[in-house]
This record gives C-alpha cells, sequence and structure tokens, in this order.
C-alpha cells in the first residue's frame, strides 16, 4: 500500500492534536480580525480575517482527512463511508488526496492573502505568485509532498520581511511577538522539508506546535490589553499612539 | 472622550472633560450629544452639579475599540 502520509504511527494522535490546536488557533484569529471589521468597517482587518479563514478552513480539511485515514471507528469510519458511498469520490485514496490537496492550496492561498495584504499597488511579484500558486495545484502530489513545504517556507519568509518593516516603524512589541510566531512557524516548514526521515517530522509538528502556541499568546495579550491598566492609565491613547518610543525620550 | 471619562469613576465635569479632551465647547457639545444618543454615555445631575458617567455599553465599547486598536497596530493594518 503506497503511504499517503509521512506521519510514524506513534505520533498519529499528537499529529491530529497539533492540526486541532493550529485550527482552534487560526479560527480565534479570523473571528478577532472579521469583528474588527464589523466594528471599524476597515476592509483590511476582512482581508486578514479571510486569510487566516482560508488557513483554518485547511487545518479542518486536514484534521478531518487525518481522522478518517487515522481512525477507522465510529463517527469517522460513517463519514469515510458515507463519502464514498455518494460517489463524491471512488476511492478512498482519492478523497485522501483531495483532502491534503484543500489543505496545501487553502493554506497557501491564506498566506498569500496576509502577505499580500500591507501592499497596496499590485506588482509583477504578485503574478508570479499567482501563476505558482497554479503550477504548484497541479504539481502538488505525494511524489512532490515537499514542494508544499518550500512554498509555505518562502511565503511566511514574504510574510515575516513585511511585519518586520512594520515593526521598525511601530516598534510594537505585540508585532515582535507575530514576528517571532512566523518565524518558529517558517523553521518548522523548513524541518517539514526533510519529513520523509522520521524523527524531522516529529520535531517539525513540535516546533509547529510551539509556534501556534505563540500566536495563541498573542491573542490573549491582544484581548487583555484593553483590561490592562498600562502605566500611562490611558489605555487607548497607549495603543493608538506609539507611547512606548516616546516614553524613551 | 469615552477613555477620560472611564478613568472618573465619580463622574466628571463637562467643564473638566472639555480642557481634558482638548476641545472646543461646540466640539464637545456636539461629542456629548453622538455619545448619549448612541448610548454610550449619560449626564446626570448630582449634589456636585452636572456628571457625565460611562455606561455599560460604553464601557463594552471601550475595550472592543481597545481591542482593535491593539489587533490594528499589531499587523500594521
Amino acid at each position: 500500500m503506497v503511504k499517503i502520509v509521512l506521519t510514524p504511527d506513534w505520533f498519529l494522535s499528537a499529529d491530529v492534536f497539533i492540526d486541532f490546536f493550529s485550527f482552534f488557533v487560526v479560527v480565534i484569529f479570523s473571528l478577532l480580525a472579521i469583528k474588527n471589521y464589523k466594528i471599524s468597517k476597515n476592509k483590511r482587518f476582512l482581508y486578514v480575517g479571510v486569510g487566516f479563514l482560508l488557513i483554518s478552513i485547511a487545518q479542518l480539511a486536514s484534521l478531518i482527512t487525518k481522522l478518517i485515514l487515522y481512525y477507522d471507528i465510529g463517527p469517522s469510519e460513517q463519514i469515510g463511508q458515507a463519502i464514498i458511498a455518494s460517489n463524491i469520490v471512488n476511492s478512498v485514496d482519492v478523497f485522501y488526496y483531495a483532502g491534503f490537496f484543500f489543505h496545501r492550496f487553502l493554506t497557501l492561498a491564506g498566506l498569500f492573502l496576509i502577505y499580500r495584504l500591507p501592499r497596496k499597488q499590485k506588482m509583477l511579484e504578485d503574478y508570479f505568485l499567482i501563476f505558482y500558486f497554479i503550477l504548484i495545484s497541479a504539481l502538488l502530489s505525494k511524489e512532490f509532498y515537499y514542494i508544499y513545504h518550500i512554498t509555505s517556507f518562502v511565503l511566511i519568509s514574504l510574510i515575516i520581511r513585511n511585519y518586520y518593516e512594520i515593526y521598525s516603524k511601530n516598534r510594537f512589541y505585540n508585532t515582535k511577538i507575530l514576528i517571532l510566531a512566523f518565524s518558529i512557524l517558517a523553521l518548522s516548514q523548513l524541518i517539514f522539508i526533510f519529513s520523509v526521515i522520521d524523527i524531522l517530522f516529529v520535531v517539525g509538528g513540535l516546533v509547529e506546535l510551539v509556534s501556534y502556541l505563540i500566536f495563541l499568546f498573542l491573542i490573549l495579550k491582544i484581548l487583555d490589553h484593553g483590561k490592562e491598566k498600562n502605566k500611562n492609565r490611558h489605555n487607548i491613547r497607549y495603543v493608538g499612539n506609539n507611547s512606548r518610543k516616546k516614553s524613551r525620550n | 472622550m469615552l477613555a477620560i471619562i472611564q478613568e472618573r469613576n465619580q463622574g466628571i465635569k463637562p467643564t473638566h472633560l472639555m480642557y481634558k479632551a482638548n476641545l472646543s465647547h461646540n466640539q464637545m457639545k456636539l461629542y456629548l450629544e453622538k455619545l448619549i444618543a448612541s448610548g454610550l454615555i449619560e449626564k446626570n445631575e448630582t449634589s456636585k452639579g452636572t456628571r457625565i458617567f460611562i455606561t455599560k455599553k460604553g464601557r463594552e465599547f471601550l475595550l472592543n475599540y481597545i481591542r482593535m486598536k491593539n489587533f490594528e497596530k499589531t499587523f500594521g493594518l
């Protein structure tokens, strides 16, 4: 039988947990961005929200596929049989490949949207990247699993560069945390490139989990900030104006 | 304005608010009307004269607004 996933057998449950946790974190980010859009009507919030939403759907696709693939029991078995019985797909393997394809495609699309967000003008590199997506979509298969991780790594590196530019202007601690989280996520993708080696798959998964833990910490920090009694007392001014920078002067 | 009003649990005098928010009388009057109409603040007569208080809805709005600004700044939106 062809091996569909590279996860070592003893790491299956942990792998599903990591997917579930990352799905949970990304959904919160998406909901937070969309809620902010409703308050401010600033479309840039909406784009961030949609970017994270695409990634969350991608994580969900991966999660469902893995649940059906790993655990042929209970509801997951029934879902799997129902899908095959309804002739949506004519073989189990095709279903698995379709699930993972959507995971990869939507993750890359979401990352692209987050990368593209701070740039107001359309540039040649955009067209290059869109073309690259189509190419990747065509090429992605079990033989070329690493192309997905290379592309993710490239996109996340571009996102890091964007946020570094933003950080160099605003010097906001949360942006630093965001850069850290994306940097660790990029590292996980780099490790996943070599995930044919069992231990590297496990290390990649754990590094990815750390990055999502930092994302969760950032969410909590953003949510908690409203309640925080900061030194300047005027929370709203503290956030709106660059008071960290001013306080040093 | 909401942030300044929220700081004062005992309410704030309109004149103090005007100075603290660095607004003209007309500007403040206009903003107060809008905030009262939105249910974010309320004007009460106390033994010490007219005081402006933030409402529960106002506190919630301010909290969400601070979170939004924080998110906005984090992502450089």
